[in-house]
């Protein structure tokens, strides 16, 4: 059995096109738990910092807390590779990006309510956004729903702004993960 | 090579052995969705893993998760090594024509 140039061709084509779908899903299925999670995460911070302000400062010191350690453990757990690089590249992107928000407060100091609870999410969608443009067309969708949700939350629901965050942005971030873990 | 590894070059089995590829060596990929990635019946699936596996290409998992049985398959090393010469034959014939 001899190929010709053009059958080659077309079997080489057939499995770039396999490897890049496989290549793509496999990355989406890593990303979703911690979707759910920081999902999760969003609706129990942002409906604690309506209801209950007075500790909203200490409640998502907490949260990020967990949120990291979780993550870590999540990205630890899903691969079998025991000194894989995952755990620990997960855990500094999370602490980078706690470090460039909190660093952002800082500088911008005094910020109003609205904005400080607004500006993490919109990072987030922006990151994801942004990631899409190699990594898939889902972490483009999934950007631009928290970014608009947020946009939309900052500028048109000024009083109920920090439970549309946790139903609307958090929620997203959840259906996001569940819609990440389809193949 | 002079000829192309014949177990890899059938379409299904090709499509197979290229989504496995880019996943890491120790992380196999569930039957389900391998099914819907290459696009085949469980039927067809089922008998061109038994052939991969059985050419030492593939490693294949079953065990029981909330009891229910689960099936994930690996590209083994010789699988891995093995495609990659196929990918190196098809480049050859390529590359031998435009030049």
């Amino acid at each position: 059995m001899s190929l010709s140039s053009k059958e080659a061709a077309e079997s080489l084509a057939q499995a770039e096109q396999a490897r890049r779908r496989s290549a793509q899903l496999y990355s989406y299925s890593r990303t979703a738990p911690h979707l759910i999670l920081w999902g999760s995460i969003w609706v129990v911070g942002y409906t604690q910092s309506d209801l209950l302000p007075k500790y909203e400062g200490w409640v998502w010191i907490a949260l990020i807390v967990i949120g990291v350690i979780t993550g870590a453990i999540i990205g630890r757990c899903s691969t079998r590779r025991p000194h894989g690089p995952y755990a620990w590249r997960m855990f500094a992107v999370a602490a980078l990006a706690i470090f460039f928000v909190f660093s952002t407060y800082a500088m911008m100091w005094p910020l109003h309510g609205g904005a400080a609870a607004a500006f993490p999410a919109l990072i987030t969608g922006t990151l994801y956004t942004g990631i899409g443009l190699w990594a898939g067309l889902r972490y483009v969708v999934a950007g631009i729903v928290v970014i608009a949700a947020t946009m939309g939350g900052y500028f048109f629901i000024h009083e109920h702004l920090l439970l549309w965050m946790a139903f609307v942005g958090g929620g997203s971030m959840i259906l996001a993960g569940l819609w990440f873990r389809t193949v | 090579m002079e000829q192309p590894d014949a177990i890899i070059h059938q379409p299904v089995r090709l499509k197979i052995m290229a989504a496995l590829r880019p996943l890491p060596q120790n992380d196999p990929i569930e039957f389900v969705r391998l099914k819907a990635l290459v696009n085949a019946t469980e039927g067809n699936l089922g008998a061109h893993i038994t052939t991969l596996e059985e050419a030492g290409y593939v490693s294949v998992e079953k065990d029981f998760v909330a009891k229910r049985p689960r099936t994930r398959i690996a590209l083994t090393r010789q699988g891995r090594r093995a495609f990659e010469d196929y990918l190196d034959y098809l480049r050859g014939i390529i590359d031998a024509a435009a030049s």
